[in-house]
């Protein structure tokens, strides 16, 4: 999701609508409004409508909506001496550039709309960069794209002296926030003049000789990325938003230094989508018509035609999320509206079921309760000093130290539960079920879920049977006759701590808490612990059926 | 209406008529302070008449209790002489510290004669009325009294004694007790007695009740709906590949969700055998985001963000229409927790692959599945998923809170349907749970449905549903 802020009555004013009405249709359009102040609002976009991201692309789909304009914009466009010639930039290779003349462009927008679109389509500028000029100040007619040592100098956006890139690489925010997706082998991608003065060092920062201001009417854009597509997309969306701001879109010729391929850009890219009546009334569900379908993508500013009875729909350059049929057929929706179409009634015609641990889980839980155990519920995540085993998953990139592993049992969260809890009224009975990630080398991610049930008691006096008991009969319960196994680990006092076994498989632990652990989880009072392994529980229990 | 115990002293009294608290104590083994309150009881009710009265007595002091036990010195001194003549020297060094205590009142006694430096008893043995008297004060003479007084071995203590006279005999059926027996169930006597009355209006002491968490009966219950709705359970587990969380929902790897900070990644990769899915993947990744796809990038491995990776791999086992299946689990994503936001919560998921399966059918299924949860109302709007389209989100009306966003939909791209070869229709949902949770569970933070104050989770309301 992506937000914009834009004057509400500027972009009232380019409609002729209410407020309410606004709110209501961009709703319809996947976005959502809110305001800020009396003067703005902030507008969410979804982020395959890059065409949105300004009030002259909102304008272009609302007047469609609105059936005031019906099918793709028209914009001027004419040719102009201007030629991007492209050499060979290895870290960021594609590079296509066009003018605009004569936009009325509110300048504060702008430039939120060139950052919307380096977060979006441009992947943080790695993907793709803009840079912006004002025309008038750009001194030639042939622009180059190449690379340039470190050492090149020129004054950068809003600054007041001559930088080389190296110090702007060092002293400045872009520079360090961007250096480092374009910068290697000692040189830099620019765009520079003929005379070898630079525009731009794609994707870091403009030179300040070309700043625009609020009178600036007449644009030089460039585009420059690792992807001559979205290159491309990004060119066409820029200068048709412009264009709708009442610019003409002026063609720059593209030559490439190292062979003789050449083109002329902005490409203004159309796709013919052939779209097929059945199609649509099929993934919609509703009655529908060639006729009525084609008014549809109209409203949403594409033109349409039957042919020979067929539908083709021209996907115009700003409309880059078209990809496939199915998108005009959502299209064709948004323009019924969502709320328009109604829901089927939900028959089912058969018996749903149950995960069978699902089912086990609830049983163990019952059981659980039966014994005397409040049902707690903690956090997956949890800080790695409070597992016991050396074996669990660690976190890469973890938010914070306090959630930076998976757990791989359930009694540490009891511990934890039981430190905070020394205050309450005792005896505390409790007890957990979910799941923990352990190892296995069997699985695909060499990693398997495992479900758990752990029973913890803290009193001021607690002992072994306080807690074998209830977990013995909870087993018996489940038709298990178990027995136990002195076995001692790390958790629970030497000769006070059993393993829980059933057809000799493992299907728990047990034990009084070693001293040693109640001071490690800054716990005062006794407690005693168990537990169970749901998962080698069900494996039996599926086996016995 | 009498207790136990006063019925028993009464029944005591039945026979004597006449008695005193010591007695009572003794005979009926009830501690001293404790009769004398019953006494008093008694006599309110007016069944005796008592007397009190103050009564001097003699205890042992620490060095009576030791002469008790030991003899008193000049009785051991005149017994260790046997009529012998003895050196004061050799005298003293085997009664030590008693020496002068032994030589002073055997002389006063006129027991010996010192001449010379000796000793001279004048009788063989001999055992001092003193010594007697310890082992039997009630009996001593006054006069032996004084002298154990005198010589510190008793003190005197005094006691307040309750005569106790009967003036009105009990009846049987007077006397209530507390506690019925299994003996007078079965022998009838119950019905001699009455039982006491409490003060049932008062509240009861602190009692534990153990019961089930409120969020995961939240979940059972979502669990519940989605099976009356002919869904049928799956799940898979936390630790996944990017493949499942991404690649074959769509999802381009260059997204910026990606991106490290957008979901936790953990160390090592995955293997998928199905190498005809991976090439399928790739191609259309290369086809439509037109970018090199990486395999190893696909294979890495992360903790799930969406449930939606279930659906992948329900999609991957490339399974026949038509299916309905679902998981409720839970999800991971970094985010700073607060009031509203966890690094973990939970999120339903399903899927519907139908041959005649439409998005009209989808709308549908959402709205029950939100009819069924209690919201009545439901809106629709456009969105954006990479893996559906047409998307959808579903807004619910909530009394408290006016339209909520409830969950993200959509058709299955017909991308991913025929990585998979799919020919059928398929839609998709991912509800999140717990900000339902929140406005059905009436609570503010959601933090609390994780809550560690175990008084918290004894006194939260059980919801009847």
């Amino acid at each position: 999701m992506v937000t914009i802020v834009l004057n509400k009555y500027k972009l009232l004013d380019k409609i002729h609508i209410g407020q309410q009405k606004l709110e209501d249709l961009l709703f319809n359009l996947k976005s959502e409004v809110k305001p800020i102040d009396e003067n703005n609002i902030e507008i969410e976009i979804n982020a395959d409508r890059l065409d949105l991201l300004s009030s002259d692309g909102i304008a272009r789909a609302i007047k469609g909506l609105l059936e005031k304009e019906l099918g793709e914009a028209k914009y001027n466009v004419t040719d102009t001496e201007y030629t991007l010639i492209v050499d060979n930039v290895r870290t960021r290779p594609y590079a296509l550039a066009a003018v605009v003349y004569n936009a009325k462009i509110d300048l504060e927008e702008l430039i939120q709309f060139q950052e919307k679109l380096h977060g979006t389509i441009g992947r943080k500028r790695k993907k793709v960069a803009i840079g912006i000029h004002d025309l008038r100040k750009v001194d030639s007619k042939t622009i180059e794209y190449k690379e340039v040592p470190l050492s090149y100098k020129f004054v950068p956006l809003y600054g007041n002296k001559e930088l080389t890139i190296s110090e702007i690489l060092e002293k400045t925010e872009q520079g360090k926030l961007y250096g480092n997706i374009s910068i290697a082998n000692g040189v830099s991608p620019a765009i520079v003049q003929d005379d070898g003065e630079v525009l731009s060092i794609p994707p870091i920062i403009n030179s300040n000789k070309t700043r625009l201001n609020e009178n600036t009417k007449d644009f030089f854009i460039d585009v420059t990325g690792t992807s001559f597509e979205a290159v491309a997309q990004t060119l066409d969306i820029i200068v048709s938003n412009l264009a709708e701001a009442g610019g003409t879109i002026g063609r720059v010729k593209v030559l490439k230094s190292t062979n003789s391929s050449q083109l002329s850009s902005p490409l203004l890219l159309h796709r013919i989508q052939n779209v097929r009546e059945e199609y649509v009334k099929k993934i919609l569900g509703i009655k529908t018509s060639k006729e009525e379908i084609c008014k549809h993508v109209m409203r949403m500013r594409m033109n349409c035609d039957i042919e020979n009875g067929a539908i083709r729909v021209t996907v115009p350059q700003y409309r880059v999320d078209i990809l496939n049929e199915i998108d005009v057929v959502e299209d064709i929706a948004i323009s019924i509206g969502y709320n328009n179409l109604e829901p089927s009634k939900y028959i089912s015609t058969n018996y749903g079921s149950y995960d069978y641990m699902t089912l086990l889980e609830r049983k163990i839980r019952e059981l659980g309760i039966g014994a005397g155990f409040v049902e707690i519920s903690n956090f997956v995540l949890i800080k790695d000093e409070k597992l016991f085993s050396n074996k669990y998953v660690k976190i890469l990139n973890p938010i914070t130290e306090e959630y930076n592993a998976v757990r791989d049992s359930l009694i540490p969260g009891l511990l934890d539960f039981l430190s905070k809890n020394q205050h309450a009224k005792f005896p505390i009975r409790v007890f957990e079920t979910g799941d923990v990630v352990v190892y296995d080398s069997s699985t695909d991610t060499g990693f398997r879920n495992d479900k758990r049930a752990a029973y913890a008691i803290m009193n001021n006096k607690v002992s072994y049977e306080e807690i074998q008991a209830p977990i013995h009969y909870i087993l018996k319960s489940l038709g298990l006759e178990v027995n136990y196994k002195e076995e001692n680990n790390n958790i629970f006092i030497e000769g006070r701590s059993a393993s829980i076994f059933y057809e000799n498989e493992k299907m728990g632990v047990i034990g009084e808490v070693n001293p040693d652990v109640l001071i490690r989880f800054g716990i005062e009072y006794p407690a005693v612990i168990a537990e169970l392994y749901i998962s080698e529980i069900g494996k039996r229990l599926i086996n016995q059926r | 209406m009498l207790s136990e115990n006063e019925a028993k002293i009464l029944f005591f009294l039945k026979d004597l008529k006449r008695t005193n608290s010591i007695e009572i104590s003794t005979k009926i083994g009830i501690p001293e302070s404790s009769v004398l309150s019953l006494i008093e009881l008694l006599r309110e009710k007016g069944y005796v008449k008592t007397e009190i009265i103050s009564e001097k007595y003699y205890v042992l002091t620490e060095e009576g209790r030791k002469r008790k036990e030991s003899g008193l010195p000049e009785d051991i001194l005149i017994n260790s002489l046997n009529g012998q003549e003895k050196d004061l020297n050799e005298i003293k060094n085997t009664l030590d510290e008693d020496f002068n205590i032994a030589i002073s009142w055997a002389k006063r006694k006129g027991l010996i004669e010192i001449k010379e430096g000796k000793v001279i008893p004048k009788v063989k043995t001999y055992t001092s009325p003193e010594y007697l008297a310890l082992s039997n004060l009630e009996k001593a003479d006054i006069n032996t009294i004084n002298l154990l007084k005198k010589r510190g071995l008793i003190e005197e203590k005094e006691r307040k004694i309750v005569n106790v006279e009967l003036v009105k005999e009990p009846k049987e059926s007077e006397i209530g007790i507390s506690n019925l027996t299994r003996e007078m169930i079965v022998s009838g006597e119950w019905k001699k007695y009455k039982l006491r009355k409490y003060n049932v209006e008062a509240f009861p002491p602190y009692y534990t009740i153990s019961k089930k968490h409120y969020f995961r009966e939240f979940l059972e219950k979502v669990k519940d709906i989605m099976i009356s709705l002919g869904f049928k359970e799956i799940n898979t587990g936390y630790i996944e590949m990017e493949f499942y969380n991404f690649d074959l929902l769509f999802q381009p790897q260059d997204h910026p969700a990606r991106e490290i900070h957008d979901s936790f990644s953990v160390e090592g990769l995955g293997n998928i055998e199905d190498k005809e899915l991976l090439s399928n993947v790739k191609e259309i990744h290369e086809k439509f985001w037109k970018y090199e796809w990486k395999q190893d990038i696909t294979l890495r491995l992360m903790l799930r963000s969406q449930t939606t990776a279930t659906t992948a791999r329900v999609l991957a086992s490339r399974p026949k229409a038509p299916q309905k299946v679902f998981t409720l689990g839970k999800v991971f994503r970094p985010d700073a927790i607060d009031a509203t936001h966890l690094i973990e919560f939970h999120q339903l998921d399903g899927v519907i692959i139908d041959d005649n399966f439409t998005f009209r059918e989808l709308l549908g299924v959402l709205k029950e599945i939100f009819y069924r949860l209690g919201i009545k109302e439901i809106k629709f709007k456009p969105a954006y998923f990479p893996f559906t389209e047409p998307s959808v989100e579903a807004y619910g009306y909530l009394e408290k809170l006016g339209w909520v966003e409830m969950c993200g939909a959509g058709l299955l791209r017909p991308e991913i349907l025929s990585s998979v070869r799919i020919d059928s229709i398929a839609g998709a949902w991912g509800i999140g749970i717990e900000r339902l949770a929140m406005s059905f569970l009436n609570i503010s933070d959601i933090r609390l449905l994780y809550s560690n104050n175990i008084e918290y989770i004894r006194d939260m309301k059980v919801k009847i549903e």
